[in-house]
């Protein structure tokens, strides 16, 4: 117990420089924003950015997961394929039994068991886990496409799909809940032990196992966390689309481990914060709605895209070394 | 002979049954792009049966990464080496794979290409959807529903994407036909559902009155579906593709139309023209299908599941 004291009492230095990071991504989301309410009378509506948070939320439940992850200097490559395999799993589950509450046990259910053999291929086998995590990625694509066959389940509940497009006082429901992880991920990051042994792993590892941090179960911790995390995204993925297929995971992994690196996590661990994550969400959610409003032509749309996140993190920089010399 | 067309058929039958006797069993092999789409899914089971029917056996190639160039080329240098009868062919990219077409070539094993026509490389034949009128005959079928006033907004495929290309271009001609349709926006939603879906919900921040939406598929009209239920809107979607789940949303009255790109029948054909050339029974060179604008007027026939389907005879997917 006392030696986790000392691990607070030792980063709290870094929890005010993690506020000055946070007002850093939080300048790049107010200029972007300023700079699109000034092209676009449709941006600045509150519907719109009710809409941009809902679109937000998905990556951000893959990402905050990954960001435990990344923390511990590790990576885990699977998070697209594993939600696409948990959503087909639980889209089969919800198809059969007509049971939404059986469709969320399946989800997180696989979610998390894919994280806990993502860890175990790490800790127990000692292979690197961006190899393990790769491997993995193809593992579950390989059984998605069989179990799928081409085929595409669709046609859920209207209870169901509340989740991913409901609304409750006018908020819709997946905002709610990516308010409520974002408010646990920092907890559980900044205010417990195990979050401060996760951060102390990706910082200095030798060190983490001298101070007696059990790193084995740590680690297969963060990646169950990432694991069930892209679970829980692959039920609002499902409950938004109304409708699973094989491939819906393939293009998500690269946004996602980007949203938590323009959010500021190291890829060497012991850096970064869950409320980072929620503002590298956003920052790629803000161009795409920003290119559609402003309909920008198809053909610039990879290019301007590329530019944006460039200069975001160029801005984000910038502020933070002023502050820091202020 | 064209008076009686069911004795021609019959001696046909006969002609070909005699031909399957003499030559049974030969291998086809294969080439789809990948295994996610469902089209690909249904040119595979179009061939199997195909197959089933003229008594020869098929064989798969699909990359484990979709659309992977590197990954099919050397599938192709697999099957050289395994020789089998004929080979049906679908390039990933039309122009990357010319390399590989041109080894098979060389090979001597015939080879038919479906789908994507390839941009080199010699084919016993091609058979084919044209893209560009499946684009515009839907587009069409959406105008019309909308009297030919409104304002409509078209979800792109990939970029540089072949069909995306010729499908848009077959879009914007059909709006041009009606002066009183206003192209709102043109945004790329990749062929994918979740895109199309937050395209949509952007684009309708943007533009309060959308009457009309022309998706370059079928996944991308359903997400778009998806995107104005949720913020209880109507409009008129069209997608293209003819999979089962647009047959489905069509029956429930959410969906207008879908252009059928005839997957199971290219596989068909694609089996079948390659069978022919083996037992010297004479093919066509080129076959376009006709495109067909599946609706609530017609859809039956595609309301079966693809296993369930059954391919029409050479003569009677040729003609016309």
């Amino acid at each position: 117990m006392s030696g986790a004291t000392t691990l607070a009492d030792e980063t709290r230095p870094g929890a005010s420089q993690d506020l000055i990071a946070a007002g850093g991504r939080i300048a790049v989301v107010v200029l972007i924003g300023i700079a699109l309410s000034l092209v676009s009378q449709s941006f600045l509506t509150a519907n719109n950015l009710l809409n941009v948070l809902r679109q937000a939320s998905l990556t951000f439940f893959m990402a905050s997961g990954l960001t435990l992850v990344i923390l511990t200097a590790k990576i885990d490559l699977s998070v697209g394929a594993n939600v696409g395999l948990s959503a087909c799993l639980a889209a089969a589950a919800i198809k059969a039994t007509g049971s939404p509450a059986l469709g969320v046990l399946v989800a997180i259910g696989t979610g998390s068991l894919i994280g806990l053999a993502n860890g175990l291929c790490v800790q127990a086998l000692r292979i690197p886990s961006f190899i393990a995590t790769y491997g993995m990625l193809w593992v579950l694509q390989g059984f998605t496409y069989y179990y799928m066959g081409g085929e595409t389940i669709h046609g859920f509940p209207p209870g169901f799909r509340a989740l991913g497009s409901g609304y409750a006082f006018g908020i819709p429901i997946p905002v709610y809940l990516m308010v409520v992880f974002l408010v646990i991920g920092g907890f559980f990051t900044r205010r417990t032990t195990w979050g401060q042994e996760i951060y102390a792993i990706g910082a200095n590892p030798e060190a983490a196992r001298l101070s007696g941090i059990p790193i084995n179960r740590r680690i297969l911790l963060v990646f169950i966390l990432s694991g069930g995390m892209a679970g829980l995204a692959s039920l609002i993925f499902l409950a938004r689309l109304n409708s699973a297929e094989g491939d819906i995971g393939e293009t998500l992994t690269l946004p996602t481990i980007a949203a938590v690196l323009i959010g500021g996590t190291s890829l060497f661990g012991g850096v970064g914060t869950v409320f980072g994550t929620f503002i590298g969400a956003l920052i790629l959610t803000l161009i795409l709605n920003g290119l559609n409003l402003l309909a920008i032509n198809a053909n610039w749309q990879p290019l301007v895209t590329g530019l944006m996140i460039l200069l975001a993190v160029f801005i984000d920089m910038k502020v933070r070394a002023r502050s820091e010399v202020g | 002979m064209i008076k009686a067309p069911g004795l021609a058929a019959a001696l046909c039958a006969v002609a070909l049954a005699s031909a399957a006797a003499r030559a049974d069993g030969e291998t086809v092999a294969v080439f789809t792009k990948n295994q996610t789409n469902p089209y690909f899914q249904s040119v595979r089971l179009g061939a199997d049966d195909a197959a089933r029917q003229l008594g020869a056996k098929t064989q798969h190639y699909i990359p484990t990464k979709p659309d992977s160039i590197p990954e099919q080329l050397s599938q192709v240098e697999d099957v050289i080496v395994k020789k089998p009868s004929a080979i049906v062919f679908t390039p990933v990219d039309y122009k990357a794979l010319v390399p590989g077409v041109e080894k098979i070539n060389a090979a001597g094993i015939p080879v038919v290409n479906i789908t994507d026509r390839s941009a080199g490389g010699k084919f016993v034949a091609f058979v084919g959807a044209d893209d560009y009128s499946l684009g515009k005959s839907t587009g069409q079928a959406l105008l019309k529903a909308l009297n030919g006033t409104g304002n409509v907004v078209i979800l792109e495929g990939v970029k540089g994407a072949i069909t995306n290309t010729d499908r848009t271009r077959g879009f914007n001609d059909a709006i041009k036909e009606f002066p009183n349709i206003k192209l709102l926006a043109s945004q790329p939603g990749n062929y994918q559902r979740l895109q199309a879906l937050q395209v949509m919900e952007n684009l309708m921040q943007s533009h309060p009155k959308i009457d009309g939406v022309l998706a370059a598929n079928d996944a991308m009209a359903t997400g778009a579906i998806e995107a104005l239920e949720a913020a209880n809107r109507k409009a008129l979607v069209i997608g293209i593709n003819g999979t089962k789940e647009a047959v489905d949303v069509i029956k429930s009255g959410k969906l207008l139309a879908t252009g059928d790109y005839n997957g199971f029948l290219q596989g068909c054909l694609g089996v079948m023209t390659a069978v022919r050339q083996l037992r010297g029974l004479p093919v066509k060179a080129e076959v376009m299908l006709t495109p067909t604008v599946i609706d609530k007027s017609n859809y039956q026939p595609y309301d079966v599941p693809v296993e369930q389907r059954k391919c029409p005879s050479y003569e009677a997917a040729t003609k016309g």
